[in-house]
């Protein structure tokens, strides 16, 4: 029969059909598909960096006030997630790519997630841009790295990562201040992720230890009225 | 078609559940968004009026986007991979 023969009920009901059929081989599609968890840890790392857009952010006095009142929503919307998943609320299962060492304690992520905040709002972006960087790209090289070439060769290469971030965040910086501050960040970073706590995570101590190591730096100089700080690199749209 | 009806909607409720899906293409645009954002910045502000203030967002801007990729291109053959595999 051809289509013009066709009542406009029967074409209805034709489209109607074949619209069933696609919605049945997409979701048929959809549920197939597996993400390795593995793989899944680690580009969320690597997404980390994505959070340095914050110091676009445009100023002026509601935009700052915003600026401090968001990340604190969101580390408080997370922790009450992951509240609810430690008392068993939220199902463990429903939390894709978490670690078994994670079921009864605070996930990595929170942890991420509170030493970002911190950064952003009590360390000036020299310090806490290298750090953020740190947490996104040493973490997932040295895991990888540690794999392939063992954990003291993963540990050498990820500190010439970090010191690379420092490198290129103070580059604008006198030479004496440059070498020193990125050998201390790049120590600092790399004891923060060797250095396994039990109760905090790793992805805390990477972001923390260097910038408060490179805080009382700062503040020691600025004691001595010498002025360390480089101009920002990022400015505000 | 009652009965298909019903089971659509327990692999839709199953699918909403696997967080996975949904942040898997978040994880993989979000950072290429910031570092072309990052570039845009650097070339209208730093590169057409000739500022060096500016060079920082390009350095960041391919770090981001290169360090992104570096990690998507394992993370998008490991889904095709389990995918083939099915």
């Amino acid at each position: 029969m051809l289509f013009s023969e066709m009542s406009a009920k029967d074409a209805l009901k034709t489209t109607k059909e074949r619209m069933s059929k696609y919605q049945d081989e997409f979701l048929e599609r959809l549920t197939a598909i597996e993400v390795d968890a593995h793989w899944f840890r680690r580009v969320f790392h690597t997404f980390a960096a994505s959070f340095l857009f914050y110091y676009l952010l445009p100023e002026g006095e509601l935009m700052n006030d915003i600026k401090i009142v968001i990340p604190i929503i969101l580390v408080l919307c997370i922790s009450l997630v992951e509240y609810r998943r430690l008392r068993g609320v939220l199902n463990h299962q429903r939390f894709f790519g978490l670690r078994n060492y994670e079921k009864n304690r605070p996930a990595s992520y929170l942890y991420f997630g509170f030493a970002v905040v911190l950064l952003f709002l009590f360390f000036p972006q020299q310090i806490a841009i290298p750090c953020i960087l740190c947490a996104s790209f040493t973490d997932p090289i040295i895991g990888e790295t540690r794999y392939y070439l063992g954990k003291k060769k993963a540990y050498f290469i990820g500190f010439f990562v970090s010191l690379f971030f420092f490198l290129i965040t103070w580059y604008q910086a006198e030479w004496w201040v440059l070498i020193p501050v990125s050998i201390i960040g790049a120590t600092g970073a790399l004891v923060g992720e060797a250095r396994k706590l039990r109760f905090i995570d790793d992805d805390f101590m990477i972001q923390m230890l260097p910038a408060i190591l490179l805080w009382f730096v700062w503040q020691v100089t600025i004691a001595f009225n010498i002025h360390i700080l480089p101009p920002k690199i990022i400015l505000p749209i | 078609m009652e009965i298909k009806n019903s089971q659509r909607k327990e692999i839709i409720r199953k699918l909403l559940l696997r967080l996975e899906l949904w942040f898997a293409p978040l994880l993989l645009i979000v950072p290429i968004i910031v570092s072309v954002v990052f570039l845009l910045e650097w070339y209208t502000k730093g590169f057409t009026s000739g500022s060096s203030a500016y060079d920082g967002e390009l350095l960041l801007s391919m770090l981001i986007l290169i360090g992104n990729i570096f990690f998507d291109i394992p993370f998008i053959r490991s889904i095709r991979t389990l995918k083939g595999k099915q």
